[in-house]
């Protein structure tokens, strides 16, 4: 191993394995896809694996942000949420657009742009009953700029909002309740149907990529599922380099004793603006990854208790160590799609069956009471006996 | 003897009625040329005559008349109402009491069709007829019905009735009909004029719906300037809202002063027809991909003489600008539209007045809501400073338990009296439940207390779920709190919303008495203060802390029972409410429960406030309320009414 980069590996083993256990979970799913390999791992389940690795990523930004920086934010799906929509803004305008013109292939004389821009806002706004785009539409025929828009609108969002809530030194689960305020704000505000967004109708058909109508979702999903298991490793990596640098130690000092950092003449609300802002932004790239993967985006997604979950899985998992959100994100992520998608046994009592539909949440909800008052270090926990003297 | 009078008196009460008939029928007959022939002119002479008897069958005899449900036999006039089942054979009915009279063939009778003046005239004797009745209820379902449907003639027969009328609340009805009807229908401009201003400042919509058609304006155009006093206000379309320039021309087209304009779509069409050899009027196909190539190839078209001219933006322009366009009051008399003009200027500031008062109450209404479902929090999280996120289950399971009682106790009124105290006794159960099995263990902890009570909360809303099953289960309000509370045609309030307002104002002063006065309220901030030293004087924190929790989730349970009133109890009630909750709580300041009433009432107000501004977007005014929340938080952290020194805590 060669360089900084090198040595930061061997001298956090940890991170390597995670990485090394990342590619093998990958290579071993592209062998088991129907795309690339054996089929035994079929399309809807790759979709699935990559929807897990894209909330795996913004779990990894929720421990960063809650366990590392003691900032309990209940809004980080809010930025999760807007990256989707700033992606599926042009997925569906692009491929809306090629729909247009290929259904004026045939036509007699060629359509001005103005008819073509015409009929792509019917297409698109006809369900909220309107035909023009809205300003939130300018750039959406531009693919880079979209890209761009990803990380700079839940960023600045999250910068305007950070600053507000740092300089007036709201705390703890005053800060909490904000945030949670504000995820409440924005999907409300999406719910409309003059948001400019189609409302509760939000936009559907994000997993046919524009131009690649031909290419059988099979291949498509294999592609998202790498690209989600490429940004988790890298965000991993980000996210331990930060943890580990001198930043990293003043970030958790902030957590432990927020004014005494102060006292010592850091300004505790730059780096937690920094902190805050950040996450939001790999918040917002899983959300990217994570709408063309589902297809369909719509408010509901961001309602408050998505980011409520997100704090469930990363206190499961185990707060503080990155490779705990992880495996909280997937396990649980995992298990409740396996319980509620009707896959689990039903237990019957003979008087009284079981369904586990409609018992599932409470399980959940209790055995997340259990964690918090009895294993409050998560799954990860379990871990530290093995990696104590590997990671000091 | 005696059997000689019973035959007597049996006869005589069949000869009775017979008699009558006859004296009805006669009377008709008196009549029947004028009848049959039915002229306005001799019409009033009999409907006089006929109303003159003042018998049921007279009322009938002219709603027949005016329906054209009468005939007669053309061998003898003779005047009947008929039946028939086969449209061939006609069963004849008399006019004083239905009574079968013969059959007929449709050949042997007529009906009788008066013209419509000659029903209108009918009409308005009917009104009279019914108006002077000698039953008060007829009369007040006449001027019912007057009153949805009235006309000119009306106004006679109604002065008429008006100074007849004995009873004074009937009376007061008609008068207020006959001064409506005489501002738009009286002859005489100065009665007219004094009937509107009769009714300056009245709220009531029947005025407002009548004075209203007198300011109705008609667009008119005309290529001449209109003499000046002929026109209510000239419209430039230029700048003008109502009518824009398009809307403008097109009338000019309607009226044939101009040509229409080509649609874009027709002008398409029109190239397509005309595509030869790959191109149109010397345009390549490939290249009409724009407007401005489009317009060359027309153009090229229109030179050829194939399609018609178009007329350009400019032509539009000047077109209009040759016109005149102006509105015309349908109302003639200049005096009247004054004085129209001046009522509705006063109703209308009276009405505005009105709806500040309305607003007022609304959102006088919703704090109260946000106040009941907050105050509970006020105690966990504002005084013990523990973060419940299951409050809104808490006042999901009130709503619940009034439900459950409702299924056993039938009486709404006695089982909202019981559903209080029970909601109270399962809520502050579960409150105490949850202090001694989850939150004590983690008063060190806050940021978990919110998530493990979070857990209990989906826990608790799967399982109501589970239970209740997802529909919203209807609690229903006793009769004496249905209905609204009518101040005036404006101002309204539910008396559901007047008892939770009533509601929380008690609420508030038994709390602040038990947190100021009590010894428990004593205790209760001596261990939230410092638990510690609150023990070694003898004070037991354990058992402070479980009864204060208890006691805010049970006044959680009572709010739930109010709030399951007037909304839909489903699972999800709670979660409806929590973030507003603690908004209130945090927005008014935490610790003191002056500050929840005021964080309440800002909230509350506020969202009306934002909801009156923009009507249709209730979605948006809660969102705009958010984040006017978020940045009030700025200036005042710690609330509307923060504490401080050591009781502020941290």
């Amino acid at each position: 191993m060669q360089g900084p980069l090198g040595k930061f590996m061997l001298k956090h083993p940890s991170t390597l394995v995670f990485l090394g256990l990342l590619s093998l979970f990958t290579i071993i799913v592209t062998i088991g896809s129907e795309a690339f390999g054996y089929g035994f791992v079929s399309t809807s389940f790759v979709k699935t694996l990559g929807k897990t690795l894209c909330f795996c990523l913004i779990a990894i930004a929720m421990d960063l942000v809650w366990g590392y920086c003691g900032i309990l934010s209940l809004g980080h799906f809010a930025f999760f949420g807007l990256g989707g929509y700033m992606i599926g803004m042009w997925l569906m305008y692009e491929r809306t657009r090629l729909i247009v013109i290929n259904a004026a292939e045939n036509a007699q004389i060629p359509m001005t742009h103005q008819e073509i821009q015409d009929a792509i806002g019917t297409q698109i706004f006809g369900v909220v009953g309107g035909s023009d785009f809205p300003l939130v539409w300018a750039f959406s025929h531009l693919f880079w700029v979209q890209l761009a828009l990803v990380v700079l609108v839940p960023g600045i969002l999250a910068l305007i909002f950070g600053w507000l809530a740092f300089r007036s030194r709201v705390t703890g689960v005053y800060l909490s309740i904000l945030t949670q305020a504000m995820t409440l704000a924005l999907a409300l505000y999406l719910f409309q149907n003059d948001s400019g967004l189609r409302g509760n109708n939000g936009l559907s058909g994000l997993q046919n990529l524009p131009g690649l109508e031909s290419t059988d979702q099979s291949l498509i999903s294999m592609w998202f599922f790498w690209a989600s298991a490429f940004a988790l490793g890298l965000g991993y990596l980000l996210v331990k380099l930060i943890v580990e640098s001198k930043l990293g130690n003043v970030v958790r000092a902030i957590r432990d004793d927020e004014a005494r950092v102060r006292f010592l003449g850091y300004n505790v609300e730059v780096y937690k603006l920094f902190i805050f802002t950040l996450t939001a932004v790999i918040a917002a790239i899983a959300g990217a990854l994570y709408y063309p993967q589902a297809g369909i985006i719509n408010p509901a997604e961001i309602a408050p208790i998505a980011s409520i979950y997100l704090a469930v899985w990363v206190a499961i998992g185990g707060r503080g160590r990155i490779y705990g959100a992880v495996i909280g994100a997937a396990v649980v992520s995992l298990l409740s799609s396996w319980f509620t998608g009707g896959q689990a046994p039903d237990i019957s009592l003979g008087f009284y069956t079981i369904k586990w539909v409609d018992w599932w949440l409470v399980l959940l909800g209790i055995s997340f009471v259990i964690v918090t008052l009895y294993v409050p270090k998560g799954i990860g926990g379990l871990f530290d006996k093995f990696t104590k003297g590997a990671e000091q | 003897m005696l059997r000689v009078i019973c035959a007597l008196l049996v006869a005589l009460f069949f000869i009775a009625p017979a008699y009558g008939q006859n004296a009805f029928q006669d009377l008709v007959q008196t009549h029947a040329p004028q009848i049959i022939k039915g002229s306005v002119k001799t019409a009033p002479a009999v409907i006089a005559d006929i109303q003159a008897t003042k018998s049921p069958a007279a009322t009938r005899f002219l709603q027949n008349w005016q329906s054209k449900d009468l005939w007669y036999r053309r061998a003898d006039d003779l005047i009947v109402t008929v039946t028939t089942d086969d449209n061939k054979t006609y069963t004849l009915l008399g006019l004083a009491d239905q009574s079968v009279i013969g059959t007929a063939q449709k050949s042997e009778i007529k009906q009788i069709k008066p013209n419509s003046g000659l029903r209108g005239l009918l009409g308005t004797a009917l009104v009279g007829a019914q108006l002077a009745s000698d039953d008060l209820a007829t009369r007040r379902s006449s001027l019912e019905s007057l009153a949805r449907d009235p006309a000119p003639e009306h106004l006679a027969p109604l002065r008429a009735a008006l100074n007849a009328e004995s009873d004074v609340d009937l009376r007061a009805k008609m008068l207020r009909l006959e001064r409506l009807l005489t501002l738009q229908y009286d002859t005489d401009t100065d009665e007219r004029i004094a009937a509107i201003n009769g009714f300056a400042g009245d709220l009531g919509l029947d005025v407002r719906a009548r004075l209203n058609p007198l300011l109705d304006t008609r667009l008119q155009l005309s290529q001449t300037p209109p003499a000046a006093g002929t026109f209510a206000r000239m419209i430039n379309p230029a700048n003008d809202e109502t009518l824009s320039v398009t809307d403008a021309y097109d009338m000019l087209v309607a009226n044939g002063w101009a040509s229409a304009k080509i649609s874009p779509d027709d002008k398409r069409k029109t190239l397509i027809a005309n595509i030869e050899n790959g191109a149109v009027g010397g345009v390549d196909i490939a290249d009409l991909n724009t407007d401005e190539n489009r317009n060359i190839a027309y153009a090229a078209l229109v030179d050829a003489g194939i399609a018609p001219v178009d007329v350009s933006d400019a032509d539009i322009i000047n077109a209009v600008e040759t016109a005149y366009f102006y509105d015309t009051y349908s109302e003639q008399s200049p005096a009247v539209i004054a004085a129209a003009q001046t009522a509705l200027k006063r109703i209308n500031t009276k009405v505005g007045i009105s709806q500040g008062v309305d607003l007022f109450l609304d959102g006088l209404s919703l704090a109260s809501i946000f106040f009941l479902a907050a105050i509970g929090l006020a105690i966990t999280f504002g005084v013990m400073r523990v973060i419940n996120m299951a409050h809104g289950e808490f006042i999901m399971m009130g709503a619940y338990t009034g439900f459950v009682v409702q299924q056993v106790i039938t009486n709404y009124t006695l089982s909202i009296i019981i559903a209080i105290p029970a909601a109270f006794a399962v809520t502050f159960a579960a409150g105490v439940a949850m202090e001694r099995l989850i939150i004590r263990h983690l008063y060190h902890r806050p940021l978990e207390t919110l998530l493990a009570t979070f857990g209990v909360s989906i826990a608790l809303q799967q399982l109501a779920k589970n239970i209740f099953g997802t529909q919203a289960r209807p609690l229903t309000s006793p009769d004496w709190l249905g209905g609204a509370w009518q101040i005036n045609d404006v101002i309204a309030i539910s008396w559901i919303r007047v008892a939770i307002f009533v509601l929380s104002i008690l609420f508030f002063l038994m709390l602040w008495f038990t947190l100021n006065k009590t010894r428990l309220g004593l205790e209760t901030r001596a261990v939230t203060q410092n638990p510690r030293m609150a023990a070694s004087m003898g004070i037991n924190p354990d058992k402070i802390n479980m009864l204060t929790f208890g006691l805010g989730s049970g006044i959680a349970g009572i709010a739930g029972v109010a709030i399951g009133l007037f909304a839909k109890v489903t699972s999800e009630l709670g979660s409806d409410y929590i973030v507003q909750s603690f908004m209130t709580v945090v927005v008014g300041g935490v610790g003191n429960i002056w500050g929840t009433l005021a964080g309440a009432a800002m909230i509350g107000f506020l969202q009306k406030g934002i909801e009156w501004m923009n009507p249709s977007n209730t979605l948006a005014a809660q969102t705009f309320m958010i984040i006017f929340i978020i940045i009030f938080i700025q200036f005042r952290p710690r609330g509307i009414i923060a504490l401080k020194g050591r009781a502020a805590g941290d």
